[in-house]
């Protein structure tokens, strides 16, 4: 009997090792031909790669298109989203966790309907209502965007966790004559760390990914994000010529992996989106 | 006392403003836009014309949009089954006893999700399906077989598009089942096993009932991205200057290219308010599981 169960386990390791392979497969071999000057397999576009030198895709990437330049929109793009959002979103979660008030319900209900709505089915719209503003091809305009389309976000996932916080806690320190802004900024904000920090990533990666937006409302290449940017090149320059397009695929999704992996621990208790309660 | 009552609209003055000027705005303009016949040549002066673009929508059966409509239905169906039967596969041989690199698997197995989206799928679409030097057709190659121009046709490239948006969401999907599994009591199956019962007993009887309300939220909120699925289908197939002759439209990339390649704003914006209202109708059948979901 226990022989037959290490037979198992054995198999279910391999099992697991071939998933695993399979998982990984498009971008090991995306890194294998990035990293490989000279390949046999890609004769009919050799001719742009300089042969034999490993690392070229990866320096044609990086000073022969704006890379810098495009890794420092998405920084600009992200950053203020990320911030302004949080500032938006965190009192409105408190509000909604905490306060009883007319027309909460009705908010509640609006927000999940809205969060059905696909973005992109009233991209047109927003495109219209913004022409007029001049906030066409801005930096202002597209982060305004992605803090209206993010705020529902915030709003659901912090005010869940707020939730979860007992509210004995605060009301000790009403008593002690706190007002709001101090119970926010000493009880509420320490405790709901792991969801802001949720919260604040997950916007990060939406707004570092995001390209339909971009290439739609920045009509000038040199205001692309990363997302943009890739999105355009493979459109264009890079449709022939796969190795250097998986390099830049890689450099861009470096930021990304790391971040993520780093608040994988708090994911399952930062986002109960996912429904796994603690 | 007063003044306390107002507060907590101020706290919430800010995400209304913005959510207001960015998304519900902009679903009243399209509201709007889709009783008129905005299109490039009456771009500053559209002209109301009552619910003609609904009527070519839903009656005209040539103008894709029900054709569109089936697909999508098809294609998230076909998609949560093919999901949850394999992501609860592995789930439970991740949690078989005695599995020591558990953890590491699920890690790798996570990978997918941590990759940003679009670059995944242009991966796949360049480094997987690619006629010519992709690895599917190069694997088919040293098996003797003929390449298959996998995006070219509708069923191929349906199952193309299928096999790429399982890869991305599977993770998640473990994840969940995962964590679900967890969390049911071991001592159940131990004295189910005594009182002799099977499998598929066990299955039946105390996996599922205890795991459903466990994942019910997440699956729902899968559904609606699924059926929302927008970038597997465009940037595999409908990419504008790179079309590759299928057409496997969802609702979403229907309406897409009627606003922004065919330039049919009317149109395209009375098929968006009919995809909101399914999609409204849709989430009063599911409203608890959203709002377990949310919390």
């Amino acid at each position: 009997m226990k022989y037959r169960k290490r037979i198992g386990l054995f198999f279910l390791n391999i099992f697991f090792i071939l998933i695993c392979l399979l998982c990984l497969i498009p971008v090991l071999y995306a890194l294998g031909i990035s990293l490989n000057g000279h390949n046999d397999l890609l004769s009919s576009n050799v001719s742009l790669i300089p042969q034999n030198v490993t690392f070229d895709n990866y320096r044609c990437v990086l000073f022969e298109k704006p890379f810098f330049l495009w890794f420092k929109n998405s920084l600009i793009l992200s950053a203020f989203t990320v911030l302004i959002s949080i500032l938006v979103a965190v009192p409105g979660a408190y509000a909604l966790s905490r306060k009883r008030f007319r027309g909460r319900k009705m908010i509640l209900n609006l927000l999940i309907l809205l969060n059905a709505f696909p973005a992109i089915l009233s991209m047109f719209a927003v495109y219209r209502i913004l022409k007029p503003l001049g906030l066409i091809n801005s930096f202002t305009g597209l982060i305004l965007i992605y803090i209206g389309t993010m705020a529902i976000f915030g709003l659901w996932n912090m005010k869940g966790y707020f939730d979860t916080i007992p509210e004995e806690i605060e009301e000790a320190g009403e008593i002690d004559g706190a007002g709001d802004f101090q119970l926010i900024w000493k009880i509420v904000l320490p405790l709901a760390r792991p969801s802001i920090i949720v919260t604040a990533v997950m916007i990060l990666i939406y707004v570092w990914n995001e390209y339909i937006f971009a290439v739609t409302f920045i009509t000038s290449s040199g205001k692309y994000t990363l997302a943009a940017g890739l999105y355009a090149l493979q459109a264009t320059d890079y449709t022939r010529n796969w190795p250097v397009f998986s390099a830049a695929s890689l450099l861009v999704s470096i930021p990304v992996l790391v971040i993520f992996f780093c608040i994988q621990r708090y994911m399952t208790s930062g986002l109960t989106a996912g429904g796994v309660k603690e | 006392m007063k003044k306390k009552s107002c507060r907590p609209y101020l706290y919430l003055a800010p995400s209304i403003a913005v959510i207001g000027l960015i998304v519900i705005f902009p679903i009243l303009y399209t509201g709007y836009i889709s009783l008129t016949n905005m299109n490039i040549y009456h771009w500053f002066h559209p002209e109301f014309v009552g619910l003609q673009n609904y009527a070519k929508a839903i009656f005209v059966f040539d103008s894709g949009f029900l054709s569109a409509l089936l697909r999508t239905v098809l294609w998230t169906g076909i998609n949560m089954v093919l999901q949850m039967v394999v992501a609860y596969i592995i789930a439970v041989l991740l949690n078989t006893e005695g599995l020591r690199a558990h953890k590491f698997y699920k890690t790798i197995l996570m990978f997918p999700w941590a990759m940003p989206g679009y670059v995944s799928i242009l991966l796949w679409k360049m480094g997987m399906f690619n006629n010519e030097y992709g690895l599917l057709n190069q694997w088919l190659g040293k098996l003797g077989l003929n390449g298959v121009r996998w995006l070219d046709g509708n069923v191929s490239a349906f199952l193309s598009c299928t096999m790429v948006n399982l890869w991305l969401a599977l993770p998640f999907m473990i994840m969940i089942i995962d964590g679900a599994l967890q969390s049911v009591d071991k001592s159940y199956y131990e004295s189910a096993t005594l009182d002799g019962a099977g499998f598929f007993t066990k299955l039946g009887k105390i996996t599922i009932p205890l795991v459903r309300p466990v994942i019910a939220p997440a699956v729902v909120i899968t559904i609606f991205t699924t059926f929302k699925q927008f970038d597997i289908v465009y940037l595999l197939t409908q990419q504008q200057g790179s079309k590759t002759g299928a057409d496997i439209h969802t609702v979403i990339t229907y309406t897409y290219e009627k606003a922004f390649v065919t330039n049919n704003y009317g149109y395209s914006a009375a098929v968006s308010v009919l995809i909101f209202l399914l999609l409204i109708l849709f989430s009063m059948f599911t409203n608890k599981e959203l709002k377990e979901g949310y919390r």
